[in-house]
């Protein structure tokens, strides 16, 4: 029997750190932040032994110039001990375990230090650490090189428990050292830290970042604290905001601020929301932290119980941040909905700036709906209007299930001052189908272009009389085309014709364009697939009577020049409803000019019409 | 609201288009642009727009849509190979591959014959034909023909994959539904770890494999798992048109676990599978709705189930019997016209063994 060995698999480090400067990290401005968080985890360690008179400090030095610039970073954290160093600055991924990321634990504070070490050798070519833990044991001095290799050795002498951090510029990365970005940086990540950060250089010392303000430990205060809550949202975001929604969940260990966006948002925008873990800024892109409706805010979060993902720049999606993420917008829609009784004016000036986001929410919402519906806009045929304005005259509502249908019948719908609401636009028809359960008083109905009709006037009996053979040959004629004719009065006079189309027709419309464009194979698939509709998929003309050439067209007796007529005035109806025609509808139309070109040549000869 | 635009130009339809989530609102927007393209008589933009449109149809579940439009495509690229980009259109065939089972109008035939097609033109511009027997397997398994699915399955194992094969996530979301339809528990639950567990993913995987897993674990006692698992799953489909067979799998199981939560589903999907265009999906879906009011029934309550305005029998909406007759009957319907189709009885049985 053989002994079985086992191997180590040897990882190549400067292809890591590749890896980890390429496609983990999105800028080598990280190592900055890597180390602001090393320094952050000893200090929170350090809190934990409770030593009497302790406060964490973490100082920053940039010196040098040209191609000898050096920058160290000191805390007066815990520290490591040697088997510490050995541990989790050579064993990268050492706290790996069930298949989860390697960074994700919540507990470890020097878990990842290892690998955000690393991250310096994109600027540096090398790392020096030296560090004495708060345990006891000798200062050690630890240097470690891309090519993967360290060496430790013990320092003689008394050190302060601590680590301080060297690195030397590497050529080309001047830029990543200049002592205003150092500023910068180091306030954008720690802003939020509740110990000082010092930033020392030749220019002498600076405290980063301000006394935290106390609303961030209970953003309710927040409302009390109005412009500072707004100067800090400029400072961090970067615009200029008017108003703002605290947010807190409830076991509060998740708070921050939702500013209000000032200009309305794109619906596909995407949405950058500024993420603090444990006080140090994680992610300025954070796109999960708050539901999909809530797009009219950008937010600054502060949590201590989100996993970052590895690159630390947004969250693993469970149930934790399902949650949070739940209580986060429950904060937004409890806000809005005090506004609702309190400060209506503001709830009226958000919706006008935002309605998108509000109809979002009210579509996945009963109860908010019904609380903000009075103020949501509509386009109608009267123009937009809030619903609150059509309430006072309208208990009823016609809506359009489609923009296709509401464009067929909006012109005619608004000659005969009859109300349809377009529900085609992005949650309007959802929402206008459930006004009734929010309001009792409201009843709606979807209108199919057809149904326009019932507000026209109904020709006479004597007229239907008089009519009957021409009403009878003009829907023979377009019987090919799958259209019907009804002879109606209705306003605007001058318009001749309305082109009706349900849904189903003009599906089937659409297959039969696709299908005469086709290949042989998917021609035949589309037949079977069209069979279906052809028993409904009927379209409505209504001929206008009160319009003076349809009147005319009907009136004359002269029915040999009425198919072509009424197949000109189909063929009009199509081109003005920007309905793609095809190849018999074309056809039609070319017959129709020429005859009737060739019929107006025969007045000017004849000086009348001849043809009976 | 204002920028609400019914004659804009072709460029300001797709700019809206982009704007907007996909769903009902941008399809119906991408078919305006369409409509315009053609009447303008411009090729070039009807390509465009209707390439659009394929894409948002199948991902958000408007097939048919995505199917009529792919077909006008396909005629202009025969018409003038030279003038568009082969790749996409042909990503966009194993789409409609995917589909054409889910329509028993379409023969069996005719998905043959598109098969073929689709294998004479991937080799005449160099793809191989892995593709062609992973859509063999792929409507094989979707028309019940499990142990031709799973000869293909294994043929396809061995071939090397190319730039027109399905993302990794994709493939072994296959491999889990051959288990499916196998029905081997074990098998199930082995496959779609790498997924579940090890984090394979894309824009529909874990999304359609989650349901899949759900019922072997309840069977093996895992109910815990199988829960927490539904949990997630459920998070990701909810309310997406284009995942309403899930939906039902989700009412499905929640049946077994949570009757009442499943209801609750149901209600608040129901008006999705009402005018849903993909017949598969809806079929499925009302099996299960069937199962559930099936099981409601057992129970000595009363309900009063809330059913929207376009449910054709709303006066039946207390009466969780008949709900169950009638949805199990719209099933059987269905199915009985996909195994005459398919040549085989399956979908009448799985209803029927549900």
């Amino acid at each position: 029997m053989s002994v079985e060995e086992n191997y180590r698999f040897q990882v190549n480090l400067s292809g890591m750190i590749n890896i980890l400067s390429n496609h983990l990290y999105s800028n080598p401005k990280v190592y900055l932040r890597e180390l602001l968080q090393n320094g952050i985890d000893a200090v929170t360690a350090r809190n934990g032994l409770q030593e009497s008179g302790y406060t964490g400090r973490i100082v920053v030095e940039v010196a040098g110039s040209d191609n000898n610039i050096t920058l160290t970073v000191e805390d007066n954290g815990v520290g490591l001990t040697e088997a510490e160093v050995h541990e989790f600055l050579a064993m990268i991924g050492q706290s790996s375990k069930r298949g989860e990321d390697f960074l994700a634990k919540e507990e470890s504070f020097i878990g990842r230090f290892g690998i955000g070490l690393l991250s310096c050798f994109m600027v540096s070519d090398e790392i020096v650490m030296i560090t004495r833990s708060a345990k006891g044991g000798p200062a050690l001095e630890w240097r470690g090189k891309p090519d993967g290799t360290y060496s430790i050795r013990t320092l003689e002498g008394e050190l302060s428990p601590g680590t301080k951090v060297y690195l030397r510029c590497k050529p080309g990365c001047e830029i990543y050292f200049e002592e205003a970005s150092l500023a910068q940086w180091l306030h954008y990540y720690g802003a939020l830290l509740p110990y000082p950060i010092i930033l020392q250089s030749g220019q002498g010392e600076r405290v980063i970042n301000d006394d935290i303000p106390v609303w961030i430990q209970d953003p309710g205060l927040a409302r009390s604290h109005r412009q500072e809550v707004l100067k800090l949202g400029e400072r961090l975001l970067g615009e200029k905001f008017r108003d703002f929604i605290p947010l807190m969940t409830s076991e509060g260990r998740t708070g921050g601020i939702a500013y209000v966006l000032p200009q309305a948002v794109n619906l596909n925008a995407k949405k950058s929301h500024r993420v603090y873990l444990k006080h140090m800024l994680v992610s300025e892109k954070a796109e999960n932290i708050l539901p999909d409706w809530a797009f009219f805010v950008k937010c600054v979060v502060w949590t201590d119980e989100l996993q970052p993902t590895a690159s630390r720049e947004s969250f693993y999606e469970n149930d934790k941040l399902e949650e949070v993420r739940e209580q986060l917008g429950e904060s937004i829609r409890s806000e809005l909905m005090r506004m609702a009784e309190y400060d209506p004016d503001r709830l009226q000036h958000i919706i006008n700036l935002h309605a998108l986001s509000m109809k979002a929410l009210a579509v996945e919402d009963d109860k908010f709906f019904s609380i903000i519906y009075r103020w949501l806009p509509f386009e109608t045929t009267y123009g937009n209007r809030e619903l609150d304005e059509l309430l006072k005259e309208h208990q009823h509502f016609y809506y359009t299930l489609s923009l296709d249908e509401y464009r067929q019948i909006t012109h005619v719908a608004s000659a005969q001052t009859m109300l349809v609401v377009n529900g085609g636009y992005i949650y309007d028809a959802e929402l206008l189908s459930r006004l009734p359960l929010v309001d009792e008083r409201i009843t709606v109905e979807r209108l199919l272009p057809e149904d326009v009709s019932f507000s026209f006037t109904d020709i006479t009996p004597e007229e239907r009389l008089q009519y009957y053979e021409a009403v009878k040959l003009a829907d023979a004629t377009l019987q090919p085309f799958r259209c019907r004719v009804q002879i109606r009065r209705f306003k605007p006079a001058d318009l001749p014709a309305l082109y009706t189309l349900s849904k189903e027709s003009s599906d089937l419309r659409t297959l039969e364009t696709a299908k005469e464009a086709s290949t042989e194979l998917l021609s035949s698939v589309l037949g079977n697939l069209g069979a279906n509709y052809q028993a409904t998929a009927y379209a409505t003309i209504y001929l206008n009577l009160d319009n003076p050439v349809v009147s005319r067209i009907f009136t004359s007796g002269h029915l040999g020049m009425l198919p072509t007529a009424v197949e000109m005035l189909y063929c009009n109806a199509l081109l003005m409803g920007h309905y793609p025609m095809n190849r018999k509808e074309i056809a039609l139309l070319n017959q129709g000019i020429i005859r009737f070109i060739d019929w107006g040549m025969d007045v000017n000869h004849n000086g009348g019409a001849s043809h009976e | 609201m204002s920028n609400m635009n019914f004659d804009g130009d072709f460029d300001d339809l797709m700019e809206q288009a982009f704007s907007l989530p996909d769903g009902r609102a941008k399809v119906e927007v991408l078919e305006q642009a369409i409509q315009l393209a053609d009447a303008a008589g411009d090729i070039d933009q009807g390509y465009e727009a209707r390439a659009e449109l394929v894409e948002c149809g199948v991902f958000n579940g408007y097939p048919m849509k995505a199917l009529v439009a792919f077909s006008w495509q396909l005629g202009q690229f025969d018409k003038e190979p030279e003038r568009f980009d082969e790749f996409s259109l042909f990503w966009s065939y194993k789409w409609i591959l995917d589909q054409a089972p889910s329509f028993p109008d379409i023969t069996r035939p005719q998905i043959d014959q598109l098969l073929e097609d689709m294998k004479q033109r991937f080799g005449q511009y160099g793809y191989s034909d892995r593709t062609y027997y992973f859509y063999k397997m792929v409507t094989a398994n979707e028309m019940g023909e499990v142990e031709t699915a799973a000869e293909y399955m294994k043929r396809i194992q061995t071939m090397e994959r190319d730039d027109m094969s399905d993302c990794l996530a994709c493939e072994q979301n296959r491999v889990v539904e051959c288990a499916v339809k196998q029905g081997d528990d074990e098998a199930i639950i082995e496959a779609a770890k790498p997924i579940i567990e090890g984090g394979m993913s894309c824009g529909e995987v874990p999304h359609v494999t989650i349901t899949k897993v759900l019922f072997p674990l309840l069977r093996l006692g895992r109910q815990k798992e199988a829960d927490k698992l539904q949990r997630r799953g459920y998070r990701l489909v909810k309310g997406n048109r284009d995942f309403l067979l899930y939906h039902g799998e989700h009412i499905g199981y929640l049946t077994l676990t949570d009757p009442i939560k499943a209801l609750e589903v149901f209600e608040e999907h129901i008006t999705m599978a009402l005018d849903h265009e993909n017949p598969f999906h809806v079929m499925i879906f009302n099996a299960y709705a069937a199962k559930m009011f099936q099981r409601l029934a057992e129970e000595n309550l009363s309900y009063q189930v809330k059913l929207p305005a376009e449910f054709p029998h709303r006066e039946e909406s207390g009466n969780v019997v008949w709900l169950g007759k009638y949805f199990k009957e719209q099933a059987l319907v269905a199915a009985a016209r996909f195994d005459s189709r398919n040549g085989n009885n399956y979908y009448t049985d799985f209803i029927e063994n549900l």
